[in-house]
């Protein structure tokens, strides 16, 4: 009987820590890139940027008044990537007011945030003052964050532009955002305004309106129909008038393919070089220690970066690595530069996992082997690997951290530089 | 008579020890008064960060010694800060990072509510140890002026004359020296600028990329080539420099002819027209004169820089509307618009002042009488006048402070926002 009643106890402990786990909240874990599906989605206009921190704000779409909306932080995930113009980029590549979606989690450790952390349901809450709910998600730590064009690439989309109303080369456009291939009966209507300073790209052109009116494209006032003509957009925000909850502005159209691609084209050039000369984030897999500092270490490449910069990483080329923070700054070094401090060795291995690749990894994974194993290189812990063949080149203050005189804040930012309204 | 003798004789030398002083105080701009152009301090330096809605940020200056070792450094702009990008008027919001700026400014006009670090008055003659010279924290570091390099050629009637190209892969260097359009100088130091496979190339209205100018014949694929002074327009940043580089400087964008820097411009100033006309003309008050029940008369001098075409929207007989804002030109009205709480009435005058006007200052005094003066308006204070016939919208949640809610801290931000390296 004794032992019944045991037993019986024994599972009802299982089953309730069972259902705990499962009503906790998801979060990424170290060394686990993060499902996609449990991923929150929303889009809002770029605010605020902390490039060197990896961090900004951005100003949530809701179903309230737009403009309302307090400037939401986010900070990107180690191996959360940015994309602009269908190309990888950094934060810094993104001008102010651009429109992004974004994909996020909960802070994976509330510590160590360097945004504020929220109630976990912030985002069914009504923030009040006619803004409506969903404009300041808990769900801040950002994987993936694209432009708009860079979306509709990704998701095989176009805008379909229907009708222009033009006075004094500005006015609006209605346009649905539908699947490149085919119709989609059910693809929403909406309004967006332009101006003289939209601009209009096509092949290697930058047009602006009056260029189009000049042309005769575009009627110099009026109304006309643009019989659903595909393009791709770039969307920003501007101020609006009082009784317009949210409506977003046009700053760019791509009218034909081989403006996107020199546009996708020009960005992945700038994101290159300055992948070149951070390093690639990676982080640790597994490290197996030899004798007198002497180790051998596995790391995943981290995604979302061109394919050209990956195949830098040959099997028996020389490279050097550095311990990184969450932020993506070294750590060794100093004013010396990433160089002096770094582990080196050479590729032993570089190996392409198998099945689908998670969303923030590269899908490679590389083993290397270094004669002087630095603090700093252990598993799920993020790190900065240079291939030899990559310039040698310092960094700007602001992108390291100082060598042992770095404060606690350097390596784990605060979320005090964000205002609170 | 000796007492008296010797009472005047002290009372002369206290005058003379006061006038010594005063004449030896740092200078600082006055409240009500365009401070002169030839009391700034001069320097250059990368835009690292920048909080817009603030209208602030950090370049890091460029001194005698490592460039990539200094500080960024905090800076603000004067409420008659004048922003200049691609020689058209500008917001710091405009100014891609990275972008190479010419700054013109003075000590903090009050340190007590300065929105940036307030630092020793001799702070530019320091060494700032570590190979970084001196000359690269100034205390003047209230932004009267900020235009990046074409703006600053453009306006001082100078062209980058190219002398030499090295490349290869798409990259390389190119030598040339800052001249003057008409002429020569043969004294005009070469310096060495790097560029790269993102380097844009402007030519009319093409925008193209180093590898078509390879393609056309007209730069080599590897190798040197003699560029004959080709007189351009450069648009200059700062990328990371090996080793053994102190500082050098790289080329974002080569203007090739007249047509593509003007259609530069135009673009820029459509950018900036927009932005004015949503949040509407800065200026300051030079008098009020009071009437009954609220009634009042305004002299107002518009702040300068701005495109002739929003100067040209101040008519006199036209309806206006007058918001007090802050040092940092947000409004002051709350969540329900600029125009809830303005001040209404009718421009009574325009006055355009004959002789050439201070930089900061348009020249043009508006009277405008109102029928309801609003606390706010007082002489010597900034505000923001509306010509009724720009559109009434509502600036975003960050660029206005919240009513009678709003912090000290809105009102006057702290420096403290600015990482301590």
């Amino acid at each position: 009987m004794r032992f019944a009643i045991a037993l019986l106890t024994a599972f009802g402990c299982v089953l309730s820590t069972a259902a705990l786990a499962a009503d906790e909240p998801f979060r990424p874990e170290a060394g686990k890139f993060p499902p996609l599906e449990k991923a929150h989605a929303y889009r809002g206009e770029l605010v605020f940027v902390d490039h060197a921190n990896r961090r900004g704000s951005i100003r949530v779409a809701g179903n309230g008044v737009f403009r309302r909306n307090d400037p939401h932080p986010f900070a990107m995930l180690p191996y959360g990537m940015v994309r602009y113009h269908g190309a990888p980029a950094d934060l810094r590549d993104i001008p102010l007011g651009t429109v992004l979606h974004v994909r996020a989690y909960l802070p994976p450790d509330p510590q160590i945030s360097a945004v504020p952390v929220l109630p976990v349901n912030n985002k069914d809450k009504d923030a009040n003052h006619s803004r409506g709910i969903g404009i300041a998600p808990a769900e801040n730590h950002v994987l993936l964050l694209e432009d708009e064009p860079s979306h509709c690439l990704r998701e095989g989309l176009v805008w379909k532009l229907k009708e222009l109303d033009l006075k004094n080369n500005e006015g609006m456009i209605t346009a649905s955002r539908e699947p490149k291939a085919g119709a989609d009966g059910k693809a929403t209507e909406e309004t967006l305004t332009f101006d003289a300073a939209t601009r209009i790209w096509r092949g290697r052109e930058c047009l602006a309106p009056a260029d189009l009116i000049a042309e005769g494209i575009w009627p110099g006032s009026g109304k006309k129909s643009l019989g659903s003509q595909s393009v791709l957009l770039g969307l920003m925000w501007k101020p609006t008038p009082g009784a317009v909850f949210t409506r977003f502005h046009i700053s760019e159209i791509w009218l034909d393919d081989a403006a996107t691609q020199r546009a996708a084209q020009s960005q992945t050039e700038t994101h290159r070089t300055f992948i070149r000369s951070r390093w690639m984030p990676a982080w640790v897999d597994t490290v197996e220690y030899g004798k007198f500092g002497r180790a051998t270490v596995t790391a995943t490449l981290f995604g979302g970066m061109d394919p050209a910069l990956y195949a830098d990483f040959q099997k028996r080329s020389a490279v050097l690595v550095n311990g990184a923070e969450n932020t993506l700054k070294h750590t060794e070094g100093g004013t010396a530069g990433p160089s002096q401090m770094a582990a080196r060795g050479s590729i032993l291995d570089v190996t392409k996992l198998p099945g689908e690749v998670p969303l923030g990894s590269s899908g490679i994974q590389i083993r290397f082997e270094t004669d002087l194993i630095t603090e700093g290189l252990r598993p799920t812990r993020v790190v900065r690997i240079r291939p030899a063949t990559w310039p040698d080149v310092h960094l700007p203050r602001e992108e390291y951290l100082d060598s042992g005189n770095f404060s606690l804040e350097d390596r784990f930012p605060t979320p005090s530089i964000f205002p609170k309204y | 008579m000796k007492h008296f003798l010797l009472v005047l004789g002290y009372s002369f030398l206290v005058l003379g020890g006061c006038a010594a002083s005063a004449e030896d105080a740092p200078f600082r701009p006055e409240v009500g008064k365009f401070p002169p152009l030839e009391k700034a301090h001069t320097y250059r330096g990368e835009l690292v960060f920048v909080d817009h809605a603030t209208r602030r940020g950090s370049i890091r200056v460029q001194g005698s010694g490592m460039f990539f070792r200094n500080d960024p450094h905090p800076f603000a702009m004067l409420p008659y800060g004048i922003v200049r990008y691609h020689g058209a008027p500008a917001d710091l919001r405009d100014i891609p990072l990275g972008t190479v700026l010419h700054v013109r400014a003075y000590l903090p006009p009050d340190p007590k509510t300065s929105a940036v670090p307030v630092l020793p008055v001799n702070n530019k003659t320091l060494d700032a140890n570590h190979n970084r010279g001196a000359g690269i924290l100034p205390a003047e570091n209230h932004v009267l002026f900020l235009e990046d390099e074409p703006s600053h050629c453009l306006r001082e009637g100078l062209v980058w004359k190219l002398k030499d190209l090295d490349i290869k892969n798409n990259e390389g260097m190119i030598i040339a020296t800052r001249e003057p359009k008409q002429g020569r100088d043969n004294k005009a130091a070469e310096e060495k600028l790097t560029f790269d496979a993102a380097t844009r190339v402007w030519r009319g209205k093409e925008v193209l990329g180093i590898e078509e100018l390879i393609a056309e014949g007209t730069w080599p694929a590897e190798g040197k080539k003699s560029l004959g002074g080709q007189a351009v327009q450069l648009g200059i940043t700062w990328k990371p420099t090996p080793d053994g580089i102190f500082t050098r400087f790289h080329i974002s964008d080569i203007w090739l002819d007249d047509a593509s820097m003007q259609r530069s411009a135009h673009h820029q100033t459509e950018t900036h027209k927009a932005f004015i006309r949503g949040r509407w003309m800065p200026a300051w008050i030079d008098a009020v004169e009071y009437g009954k029940f609220g009634r009042a008369t305004v002299t107002a001098t518009l702040f300068g820089g701005m495109d002739a075409a929003l100067y040209a929207d101040f008519t006199k007989g036209s309806t206006a509307m007058m918001n007090a804002v802050e040092n940092t030109l947000k409004h002051t009205h709350g969540a329900y618009g600029p125009g809830h709480m303005a001040s209404r009435g009718t421009l009574q005058d325009v006055i355009k002042t004959p002789e050439e006007a201070p930089l900061g200052s348009s020249g043009i005094q508006i009277r405008f009488e109102t029928d309801l003066i609003i606390e706010g308006i007082r002489p010597g204070r900034t505000v923001r006048v509306r010509p009724n016939i720009w559109p009434l919208v509502n600036v975003p949640r960050e660029e206005y402070l919240s009513d009678g809610s709003t912090s000290i801290d809105e009102r006057f931000p702290s420096p403290s926002i600015f990482t301590k390296y």
